[in-house]
Order: structure tokens, then C-alpha cells, then sequence
């Protein structure tokens, strides 16, 4: 088989200009917050670096800024500063080590910033505010036009002193350039206003200067949002026709693609799992038809195959594949090889990745505890031991597969016959069926390390002293905690006896949710599907308030209102009284107090599911925490919590062996 | 009767003022360090005659990083010894302040499980904690010894210890939190008596231990009340110094140090129960929205404090005390209590600063607008509102002859107009303050006069030089409306008469979520009128989650009776009616409508500046942005017509 195996289209060279790259798989341009005092640092490089040590095509690094107007998140790269340089050779050496070209994104993010760190007006073509910065900006001057320009073209000609292969303008997301182009935040009258080609003008002056400053031998990319989903923006039709100006300079290589608006319809650019793979792919579709260029296509790409069809399909002629490297550094180096199955498939959960950009935290992703600290060191081995782990979750997976890969002789025993623990539990709910794919990378990676995986098995503290292990990792995860105010009524249960089948509610349902994340908005769509009136109450402001940062928060709201799943916040379970008669006989009383006023109020339902903060399983942690040997525990049985403090502590753990 | 600027002498150390400035999140930290930017911000309230300083509250474990930049004690020594040395000229104490957040961190950084009394979930993080067993008890009981080993061994006159409104120390004197059966759950006290004890001991008698005790976590349900506290301090009092009276829990954090929604000086009675528990024993310190240095004095004078803290109201003027020490008092720069730059509790990590002192944290940064021009000549300042008057107070105090013009009958502008409603009116007391200043600093000031490009041009002709501040415009209303309906700009009807509005239901148009929308929306309910506020938002007011006012603001429309609209576009108003539509849905809906409140953004009133480009322009002109910007700018264009300014700043 030729190299590339099954893939006719993933693994042919193409050219972008001036530079060759060895296969059709980009590491697109993404926020990192690696940055330190804007300046790039070690861990930018090491992060390139495993991705093009992973066999990667392109590369091409977060932005940097073009300009001191422009600083709307702290850890921005600020390109204009001279002091970037030796961060930038630092990361273009690391990456070029391994043979992959990498380019650097150039960017003014104008009016989507505020003033917080700047202390600058910040610039844009007219005074409308940013949906999320909420800032008025500067109607920038001509003179600041020209500025602007000259800033991108003197931080290109920086880039390019750096080591960098190439440059690709940031004209889409969230730029000034975008800003210009959108007929949305362009309001001007003056020769940058008005008609297409005026709203164009910036773009085709950045694009001649920055030629003029980088020469013919490095490639030059342009990045066009081909729907902004706002209203009055730009659409398909337009950006097709700012590709065909962009193509008709001559000055150009390629044209990357994206869809949505960072600071107004983010959910679309970083699509979580609810949105279906593929689904910007009409984007460079329309573009290519109209371009000779190189067109980049984007959006959730999480397998090789995916992106194969869409280059055979024509649908572009390089995918984006950032949060599928996000998750697994080696994914084009373990396609190619034909082990596309040991890829560690992204879940688009956008936990740890889009979900800690927003809070101005580095990035890191819920599956690969590497990501986000490959510049730091692990611990240097110690001596191979026998390690028993107890319990088949994530976090008791995670820590069997690294201890099994450090050459440990792993045991894993898990009581129920299948492996995966609570995700098996929550990826039943169909819209998160993708989180999954957690529990079944881990577990072909666990057999593939060799660990001894003996489901159906409960470790009892004599199984496991008969292991004679020279450490133990109990990751025995958690179970639901009956709240106080639900007595002993039967019809106040836990949303595990609805996902794992023991009740079935019908009727009349309120869901009880005071975890504000998928469990009690996922069962509560799972229950409206089987038919029950479901109504979500809920301590907090908001239903579902961390969906907001997975980008989660409009397609629930769009589905539970179609679904008429009722929303009702500020609300605390104060009792659950027997119902006999009336609507609903053998249903539940539920007392709840509106606790900002202390106002009380009764649902009469059917049924009430809670979505409840776990007690730990922590029976073993009692029993062997005085043993000759180590135990550790990790996960949930430590503090019930997400997955990814699962993951995090069985890695750590098992690092530390 | 001891004055608010008298000397204090606390174990044989003594202080030059009785005006405390306590710990608070600064963000001006590198990594996890205190460092050259702390200690430069101490220094400016040390000299300007503050009489204790407690630094930022670092972290006594590793297991603790409540936020990206909170101090980290081991990290913290060199910092520390740059802020003790930049104070001591001054006389001021510092003491370190010490703490771990426990249950109330975040494990965001850390990526390790938080640390609790017991498994009780925080309110806000809604992140289930560990529960601490003894090897983490005698882990936390040793970080706060080693960090106090850090501080005094830096130079540090002695530590504060943190039991207030987020600590793991009140989570175990809560029964909120500390569910415990063990010795630390029957005594909730324990662990903090040993913490106290350890610090003591390594410490001596010959450094400052302080602590500052949440007296009140306003949960009477389960929470520390008042009652509780009284035994708490008749406890502790004789094993500290000093004790810093507060209020606040997991359900009320943001009342540690609320806005103007408050009453100003509102621990008063609990510090004054308090103190009489202890019966003498230690110095208690009176914190929570002290602004005033009179009321200060009060609380000195009746016995309530022998120590008043005054956090804000330092970060405002750092030369408070002495402002007061020389009998000038009435030229204090008033703390407005907007929490708009100095909450930064944020995962932004803003740096501590102040709408009205924008150079508050930036020390390093900003320059001093003191001092004198050697070529000061004539200036014109066109536009009496924040811009305009901060501009003009800074060239009048570098010795510029200055004319402000103003084309209304009254100073202060936007700010001026905002000030209206319930707990707004301390805006008002800024743009007093400027107005004030500049009148005393000589400035010309012209009301209801109109300044055309030709005045501009004279001007330029006398050789006087010229700032434009000539502030916003509303923006147009663009949904379209019929002729039932009345559409009047938020910002007009605060600075006009309300008894001009028509009659009928309201509709507060709000895509800002600050403080205008809602506070119109109260302040219209307040005169009996039926209101609706309107936001794309999925809760009221979301901007004031930066000032702790969100919730407590929603609190209040609700008890207005205020109606919220949220997740909703406004499309327009016909026949009675306002037609809403969902942002995500698209579902329409319509409300009970015959006035629309426009508080939208606003538009630069840029036409002067228009006739005549290149002029310096500062403020709302440029962009109508807030309060601190306004002043920054107004400021900036001041320094760099005396050439004070150096170049590079816009």
C-alpha cells in the first residue's frame, strides 16, 4: 500500500505558492492563552512542535497582533512588539525540526476589544459596539487607515525574520478586516464604506503591503468568514466575491475559510457536538468554484476519513483540523500509518479547550492531559511496579493506560461489565452520544498498552492485596446522594435511574438542577423526547449556565423550546409531599422557594429528577488507606466532579508512580 | 478622643494613622509573586499617610489558586521585603495578608480538587471540594505558620489572618459548610484557635497577628450570625491584636464590599457589638464602604473602631490621610463606591485602578498629572463633563490658564446625568469634586455657551491651545415605531424632568446591561410607573457581574415589580404594543407598550472636532465609553500639551 494507506487525497503534497506542504492536514490558527507578557513562550513552541512531530501538513499559529490598538484578551501575542523575535525563532525552529512549513496569522481584532488592557479607544470602521465587548470604538481616521496597514506589513516583514514560511491575514472570526468587510459594523461613507469594493479596500492594501513586505518567496494567506449568522453581515455571496478580489490580486496563495463571528456567534466556529461535522463545508465548496486558489475548508473534522471525503468530494483542497490535534498531537502521523483507530478522537465537549479560552485560561483538552503542558517535563520514571487500578472510569482508565505506557504491569478491575463508568451513563442522551468516544479511545489505547482489564470484577481489599501491588489507584467514581428536602417519596429520583433505566418517568416531569451543565439539560431533552412535560428548576440565574462556555447554551435553548421544555431559575427544593388525587395521582408536590425573595411556590408533577452533586465511593479509601503499599485516590471517589479532573488525576498520578 | 490621623501603637509597633488599607485582589502580580508593581502601589498610600497596609491575601498551600494571579506565600518573600521597604520611609506597618479559599477556589489552575471542611459544593463555583482529613489540617496549619516565617523574616511588621467572606477558616466556623463529626466540626472554632496559636508562636509577641473575622455570613439558617460571632471574638480576641470586622458568606460574597447600592459605613453596629465583646482585648479595625473620612472619625469617637479600614477611598486618593491631617479634606477625591476598576476579581485580570484615579495600580505606568509646565500658556476646553473638567483641573494645577466651556447650564455631563436613582447618586459626588477643584484651580468657566470652529480658530490665533470634550449623542432609534408610541433617550430623561414622560407602560430598551438600564428601570418603577426592561441578554444587567451588583440588581427589579424581558430584540412598537423577538428562537412576542427608554449605546458628538480634525479630543468625543476613560483621556491630552506626557500614548 502507498504511504497514505487508505487515503488517496489526505496524503498527497500540494503546493501554496512558494512552500510544499507533504499533506492536506492544517493545524489552523486557535487562541492557546500561552502567551506571557506578550511575548510567545516555550510552550507555543512545544505545542507546534508535537503536532508537526505528529505528522501534521501545515501549521499555522495563533494570531498576533498587527497593532498597540489592539489587545482585547491578555494573553494576545502582540506581533507589534520587537521583543516577539526570539519566541518567534524559537517556535519556527521547533517546528521546522520536524520538516512541516508553519505560518503565522497577522491580525487587528478592531472593534471586538475593549479598553481594558490597552487604555486606548479601540479602532474600527464605525462607532457600533461589539456584541460581547459592548465598547463603543473609534471611527478610525484615514490617516489611522493607513496605520493599520503599515502595521501589518512591518509585523509579516517581523514574522518572517522569525523563520515563519508564511503569512495568513486574519479576515475573518474577529478582526478589523472583517470589520470592514461586514456591512454590519461598516457604516462609513468615505471611500472604506459603502459598496463591496470600498468595504474591501483595507483588505487589498493589507494584502499589496504585505507582499511588498514579505517578497515572493514565502506564501501569503488570506482567511475569509463566509457567513457571519448575524444580521446584516456578510454572506456567502460576498465573501465568494471578496475571494474572487482576493484571487484577482495575484498576490495571494490561498484562501482559508471559517463561518460565524468569535464575539457573537461563536457556537458556530467551534461547533460543539450538537452541531453536525462537516457542517461549514458549503463554504469553501462555493469559494473553490470561484477561486484557482488553494481553498481551506473547517469545522469539526474529527476523523481522517471525514476530511478524505471532502477532499475527494471537492469540497476543498486542505482541512482544518485543530481540535482533532488538540486531543491527538499524532493524528496525521496515525492515519497515515493506518491506525486510524488509535487516533484519540476530539469529542467536540469544548470543556477544556473553547471553554477555557473564554475565562482567559491556557489551553488544554478534557482527553490528553499533555496538551496545554508539553513544555514541562514529566517526572522521571521510577521503578516498574505492580499497579492495581480500581474502577473503569475515565479517571481510572487514564491512569492504567499512562502507568501500562511508563512500563508498569497494570491491572484494572472494574465491577460492571463494561468499561467507561459514568460516561457510559451520560453518552446515552443521543445529542451526547460523541462523549463516548472518551471511554472508547481510552480503552483501545489500554489494550493497546497492555493493561490486564478485568471487568465484571469487584475489588474487594483482599482481591487486591492478593494483586501484591506495589501501588494502588482507586478511581471508584461516585454515587447519586438522596437530597434532604426529598424524603422517602419514590417519584423523587436521581437522573442515573433515568439513564440507566431503572425508572421511566411519564407525565409531568420537573428536573431539579444544581450542577448547571449537561446532565440535568441533556435528561431533561431525553425525557421530552419520550413524551413527558418537562420543566427545569434550577438555584442559579440560568439554566444550564456552564453551557455558555462549551458554546452549548443556544442549541439547548433552541432545542428545549422546540421541544417546550420550560426554564425556571432562582428556585430552591424546600419539600416533596405525596400527591393522591387530582392531575397527578401517586405524583410529587414539589415545594420551592424563589430564594432573591423568599417567595415559596408548588409544582405538582409527576415525577422529579434531580441532577444532584455525587457522594464519593471512597468504601475502598477507608479500608487500604493504611496499607504497605500506596493507594492514591483520583477522580470522583476523591470529589465528584467532571471528567476531565478524572483524567487529569489518573495521569498525574500515574506519572508519579 | 483618638484622631482618624493620630499615631496607634499595636505590640510596640506604631502606626502614623488609624486608617487601615486592606487586602484586595490587585492582579498586579507577576505570576504568583508579589512584585514591583504591588510595591509601588502600597508605597503611594503609605506616603499619603496610610497608617496600616495589608498586602493581597496570598496563599498559604499550593492546593489553593483561587485566582490566575492570587499571590502564592512561598512565592511571595522578595515581594514582600520591595513592599516593607517602600513603606517603611513613610512609617506605614504591612502587614502580609494570609489565607486559602478552600471550597470557594477554583481548580481551574491548580487541576486539583479544592480543599473543604466538608463535601458541600460553593454556591458560585458549584465545584465539589475534598474533604480535608488530618494530613491536609496539619498542612494547612504549617503553610500558615511558614508564610508568617516568610513575611516577618521580609521585613513585615506581622500577618492578617483571612477568616472573612471567602476563607476555608469561616468555612469551617460555618455550619453551612462544616458538616464535619470530628473535633474541628464540634468545635468550628478549633481550627482557627490552632492556626492562630502556630502564627503566634512563630511570629512572636513582637509582631502584628491579625484577623479579619467574618462576624456575619447573613444565612441565619445555618450560617455565622451575629450571636455566634460574639463568642467567636470573646474566643479569639485574646489571642490576636488586631481584629478586622466583616460581613459576607458563600451566598453574599459581593456584600464584603458592595457598590453604592449600600449604605456607606454599614458594619457600623456589628464592629461596635463586637468590640464591646471582646472586652478590650485586641484593636478592631471597622471595615465595609467607609468613604468618609467624618464618618470615619465618628466611628473612632463613639467607640465602634479604634481602627477604621478604608480600602476604596485610599484607591481614590491615596493621600487621603494626609489631605485630612493638613485640613483639607474637602480636596479628597471622593471614592464613589461604582466597584467599576477596582473589583477585579475577573478572569480577565484587570489590574486594580479607579474611574476617578486612573493612574490607581498603574503607578508605574501612568504619570503623575502633578506638578508644574514650564511653558504653560492659555488653554480653551470645550465640553463640561468628566473629559473636559479633568483636563482642565490638570492643566489649571500645572499652571496653564485654562477656559472650559460648556454648552449647557450645568457642569458634569454624562456622568452628572447618570447619577440619578437609587444608589447612583454618588456619581454626582466625582463630577462635584472636578467642578469643585477646577473653580478653586482658577479655571474660567463658561456655562450655556456654544463653541463654533471659528472660537477654535481665535483661539488657535491667541495662541492658546484647545481640547475638545464635547462628549455623546444618543444613536438614533432604529426599530420602527408608530404614533402611539413615545421614544425618549435614557441618558436626556435622567438629566431632564421625568414628569415630561407620557403616561402608560414603559419599555427600558437595554443592550448594554450596565448600570444605566437597570438603574433607569428602578428609578421609573420608584415613581410608580409600569416598566419592562428589555435585553438580548439571558439575565438583567449582566455587566454588573463586574461590580457585584447582578444579582442583587435583579433582587431589586423584582421587588420593583419590574418585568424582564430577557433573551430579546426589540423590533419595533405599534398600537399599544412592543414587539419582542427571541434571539434564539425567533419566537415573537409583544408587551404592553406607549414610552421606549433608549438606552443604547451612544454616538460621539463629534461635529466640532469634525470641522476642525486633528484637534485633541479626549472622552465620550472620541468614543462614549465610561468614566475612566473619559478622565484618562482628559488627563492624557493635559500632559502632553505641557509635553509631560510621553509620546507613543493615543
Amino acid at each position: 500500500m502507498s504511504a497514505g494507506g487508505h487515503y488517496r487525497h489526505l496524503f498527497t503534497p500540494l503546493q501554496l505558492g512558494p512552500v510544499t506542504v507533504r499533506n492536506r492536514i492544517v493545524f489552523s490558527a486557535h487562541l492557546t492563552n500561552y502567551a506571557a507578557h506578550g511575548l510567545p513562550t516555550e510552550q507555543h513552541a512545544a505545542y507546534y512542535a508535537a503536532r508537526a512531530a505528529g505528522g501534521s501538513g501545515l501549521i499555522i499559529t495563533e494570531e498576533h497582533s498587527t497593532h498597540v490598538t489592539d489587545w482585547p484578551y491578555e494573553k494576545l501575542i502582540h506581533g507589534f512588539n520587537p521583543a516577539v523575535l526570539p519566541g518567534y525563532r524559537r517556535i519556527t525552529d521547533a517546528v521546522h525540526a520536524h520538516d512541516v512549513p508553519i505560518f503565522a496569522q497577522i491580525n487587528h481584532n478592531g472593534g471586538q476589544a475593549s479598553s481594558l488592557y490597552s487604555r486606548l479607544p479601540v479602532w474600527a470602521p464605525s462607532p457600533v459596539p461589539d456584541p460581547l465587548f459592548r465598547e463603543v470604538p473609534k471611527a478610525v481616521e484615514t490617516h489611522e487607515i493607513a496605520e493599520i496597514v503599515a502595521g501589518y506589513a512591518t509585523v509579516a516583514e517581523r514574522c518572517i525574520a522569525g523563520g515563519f514560511d508564511g503569512i495568513e491575514l486574519q479576515c475573518s472570526h474577529s478582526s478589523i478586516v472583517r470589520g470592514f468587510l461586514s456591512p454590519a459594523t461598516n457604516r462609513r461613507t468615505d471611500g472604506y464604506g459603502g459598496p463591496l469594493e470600498n468595504r474591501a479596500r483595507l483588505l487589498l492594501e493589507i494584502v499589496d503591503a504585505v507582499r511588498e513586505a514579505i517578497g515572493t518567496d514565502k506564501a501569503l494567506g488570506v482567511r475569509l468568514c463566509g457567513d457571519e449568522l448575524i444580521e446584516g453581515g456578510t454572506g456567502i455571496d460576498d465573501a465568494v466575491a471578496v475571494a474572487k478580489m482576493v484571487d484577482a490580486s495575484g498576490r495571494v496563495d490561498y484562501i482559508n475559510s471559517s463561518i460565524g463571528v468569535a464575539t457573537a456567534t461563536l457556537y458556530m466556529i467551534e461547533a460543539s457536538m450538537q452541531v453536525p461535522p462537516g457542517y461549514a463545508m458549503f463554504i469553501p465548496s462555493a469559494i473553490r468554484e470561484a477561486v484557482r486558489l488553494p481553498v481551506v475548508g473547517v469545522g469539526r473534522f474529527k476523523d481522517p476519513l471525514q476530511a478524505e471525503r471532502a477532499l475527494e468530494e471537492g469540497q476543498c483542497d486542505l482541512v482544518g483540523v485543530v481540535r482533532g490535534q488538540i486531543a491527538d498531537p499524532d493524528f496525521a502521523a496515525k492515519a497515515r500509518s493506518g491506525h486510524s483507530t488509535d487516533i484519540r478522537t476530539c469529542l467536540s465537549c469544548n470543556q477544556e479547550c473553547v471553554g477555557r479560552m473564554g475565562l482567559n485560561r491556557w489551553l488544554g483538552c478534557i482527553e490528553s492531559p499533555r496538551t496545554g503542558r508539553e513544555a514541562i517535563p514529566l517526572p522521571r520514571r521510577g521503578r516498574p511496579l505492580r499497579v492495581v487500578v480500581v474502577g473503569g472510569g475515565p479517571g481510572g482508565l487514564q491512569a492504567a493506560v499512562t502507568a501500562a505506557e511508563r512500563g508498569h504491569r497494570v491491572v484494572l478491575f472494574e465491577r460492571q461489565d463494561r468499561l467507561g463508568g459514568q460516561v457510559q451513563v451520560a453518552a446515552t442522551v443521543p445529542s451526547r452520544a460523541e462523549f463516548l468516544d472518551i471511554a472508547r479511545n481510552l480503552i483501545v489505547n489500554a489494550r493497546r498498552a497492555g493493561v490486564d482489564l478485568r471487568t465484571g470484577t469487584t475489588a474487594d481489599p483482599d482481591a487486591i492485596r492478593a494483586e501484591r501491588p506495589g501501588a494502588v489507584i482507586l478511581a471508584t467514581g461516585a454515587r447519586p446522594s438522596r437530597p434532604w428536602w426529598a424524603g422517602d417519596h419514590p417519584r423523587v429520583v436521581d437522573i442515573r435511574d433515568v439513564l440507566e433505566g431503572r425508572v421511566s418517568p411519564e407525565g409531568t416531569v420537573v428536573v431539579v438542577d444544581e450542577l448547571g451543565f449537561h446532565p440535568a439539560t441533556s435528561t431533561a431533552e431525553l425525557l421530552a423526547d419520550r413524551g413527558c412535560q418537562v420543566e427545569i428548576v434550577t438555584n442559579g440565574m440560568v439554566v444550564g449556565q456552564d453551557l455558555g462556555i462549551t458554546l452549548d447554551l443556544e442549541t439547548w435553548n433552541v432545542k428545549a423550546h422546540a421541544k417546550g421544555i420550560a426554564q425556571s431559575v432562582d428556585l430552591v427544593p424546600m419539600g416533596a409531599d405525596p400527591l393522591d388525587g387530582g392531575a397527578h395521582p401517586g405524583g410529587v408536590g414539589l415545594s420551592l422557594q424563589h430564594h432573591p425573595t423568599g417567595t415559596d411556590q408548588v409544582r405538582e408533577c409527576d415525577w422529579v429528577v434531580c441532577a444532584l452533586q455525587q457522594r464519593p465511593e471512597d468504601g475502598l479509601w477507608s479500608e487500604l488507606r493504611h496499607s504497605s503499599f500506596a493507594v492514591h485516590r483520583i477522580g470522583d471517589c476523591l470529589a465528584p466532579r467532571r471528567a476531565h479532573a478524572a483524567v487529569i488525576e489518573g495521569h498525574r498520578v500515574a506519572v508519579g508512580l | 478622643m483618638a484622631s482618624l490621623v493620630d499615631t496607634v501603637t499595636i505590640v510596640g509597633r506604631t502606626a502614623p494613622s488609624r486608617v487601615v488599607f486592606g487586602p484586595h485582589e490587585t492582579n498586579l502580580g507577576d505570576g504568583r509573586a508579589i512584585g514591583s508593581r504591588h510595591a509601588a502601589y502600597y508605597r503611594a498610600r503609605a506616603i499619603g499617610g496610610c497608617g496600616i497596609i495589608v498586602t493581597e491575601t496570598a496563599s498559604v498551600h499550593p492546593s489553593d489558586w483561587p485566582y490566575e494571579r492570587a499571590p502564592l506565600a512561598a512565592d511571595c518573600g522578595p515581594g514582600w521585603a520591595e513592599v516593607a521597604a517602600g513603606c517603611r520611609p513613610a512609617g506605614a506597618l504591612v502587614l502580609a495578608g494570609l489565607g486559602h479559599a478552600g471550597g470557594q477556589g477554583s481548580s481551574a489552575y491548580s487541576q486539583s480538587a479544592l480543599w473543604a471542611p466538608s463535601r458541600v459544593a460553593d454556591a458560585i463555583n458549584r465545584e465539589m471540594p475534598m474533604e480535608m482529613e488530618p494530613e491536609e489540617i496539619d498542612q494547612l496549619v504549617a503553610g500558615f505558620t511558614g508564610a508568617a516565617r516568610l513575611a516577618v523574616e521580609a521585613g513585615l511588621d506581622g500577618v492578617e489572618i483571612d477568616i472573612g467572606p471567602i476563607s476555608l477558616l469561616r468555612q469551617f466556623h460555618s455550619g453551612l459548610t462544616n458538616l464535619r463529626t470530628d473535633a474541628y466540626g464540634i468545635d468550628k472554632l478549633r481550627l482557627t484557635l490552632e492556626v492562630v496559636a502556630a502564627v503566634r508562636h512563630q511570629v512572636g509577641p513582637d509582631h502584628v497577628v491579625s484577623v479579619r473575622l467574618c462576624c456575619d455570613e447573613l444565612a441565619p439558617w445555618a450560617g455565622v450570625t451575629p450571636d455566634q460571632a460574639v463568642d467567636q471574638v470573646a474566643a479569639l480576641a485574646p489571642q490576636v491584636d488586631m481584629v478586622v470586622v466583616v460581613r459576607g458568606g458563600p451566598f453574599s460574597v459581593s456584600a464584603y464590599r458592595p457598590d453604592g447600592h449600600a449604605p456607606a459605613t454599614f458594619n457600623a453596629d456589628l464592629c461596635r457589638r463586637m468590640r464591646e465583646a471582646a472586652g478590650g482585648r485586641a484593636a478592631f479595625v471597622l471595615q465595609g464602604s467607609v468613604i468618609d473620612p467624618g464618618a470615619a472619625q465618628a466611628a473612632l469617637d463613639d467607640g465602634t473602631a479604634d481602627l477604621v479600614e478604608m480600602t476604596r477611598a485610599q484607591i481614590a486618593d491615596p493621600r487621603l490621610v494626609t489631605r485630612v491631617r493638613t485640613g483639607a479634606a474637602h480636596r479628597i477625591r471622593p471614592c464613589i463606591l461604582c466597584n467599576q476598576a477596582c473589583r477585579v476579581r475577573d478572569n480577565r485580570n484587570p489590574l486594580v485602578s479607579c474611574v476617578g484615579e486612573p493612574r490607581s495600580g498603574h503607578e508605574t505606568i501612568e504619570p503623575d498629572p502633578e506638578g508644574t509646565d514650564p511653558s504653560a500658556g492659555e488653554a480653551l476646553v470645550v465640553g463640561g463633563g468628566v473629559a473636559g473638567l479633568e483636563c482642565a483641573r490638570v492643566l489649571a494645577g500645572r499652571g496653564h490658564r485654562v477656559r472650559l466651556v460648556e454648552r449647557g447650564s450645568r457642569l458634569g455631563g454624562a456622568a452628572r446625568a447618570a447619577s440619578v436613582g437609587p444608589g447612583r447618586e454618588r456619581m454626582a459626588e466625582l463630577t462635584g469634586w472636578l467642578e469643585t477643584e477646577c473653580r478653586a484651580l482658577g479655571v474660567e468657566i463658561a456655562l450655556d455657551t456654544e463653541v463654533g470652529p471659528t472660537d477654535l480658530d481665535a483661539a488657535a490665533d491667541r495662541g492658546a491651545v484647545v481640547v475638545i470634550a464635547t462628549g455623546s449623542r444618543p444613536l438614533p432609534f432604529d426599530p420602527p415605531v408608530d404614533r402611539t408610541i413615545t421614544v425618549v433617550d435614557g441618558l436626556g430623561l435622567l438629566a431632564g424632568d421625568p414628569g415630561r414622560l407620557p403616561d402608560g407602560p414603559v419599555v427600558v430598551h437595554d443592550p448594554v446591561g450596565g448600570p444605566v438600564g437597570v438603574g433607569v428601570a428602578e428609578w421609573l418603577a420608584g415613581q410608580g410607573r409600569q416598566v419592562a426592561i428589555v435585553t438580548a441578554d439571558p439575565i438583567a444587567g449582566t455587566q454588573l457581574a463586574l461590580t457585584g451588583d447582578l444579582a442583587d440588581a435583579n433582587t431589586r427589579l423584582q421587588r420593583a415589580g419590574v418585568t424582564r424581558e430577557l433573551r430579546a430584540i426589540l423590533r419595533g412598537a405599534k398600537g399599544g404594543r412592543a414587539l419582542l423577538d427571541d434571539v434564539w428562537t425567533g419566537e415573537r412576542r409583544e408587551i404592553d407598550c406607549t414610552v421606549i427608554v433608549d438606552c443604547s449605546h451612544r454616538l460621539p458628538e463629534e461635529s466640532l472636532y469634525l470641522s476642525r480634525p486633528g484637534t485633541p479630543r479626549a472622552g465620550d468625543c472620541v468614543a462614549p465609553r465610561t468614566l475612566l476613560e473619559a478622565v484618562l483621556e482628559g488627563r492624557r491630552r493635559a500632559l502632553e500639551i505641557g509635553g509631560a506626557m510621553g509620546g507613543g500614548i493615543r
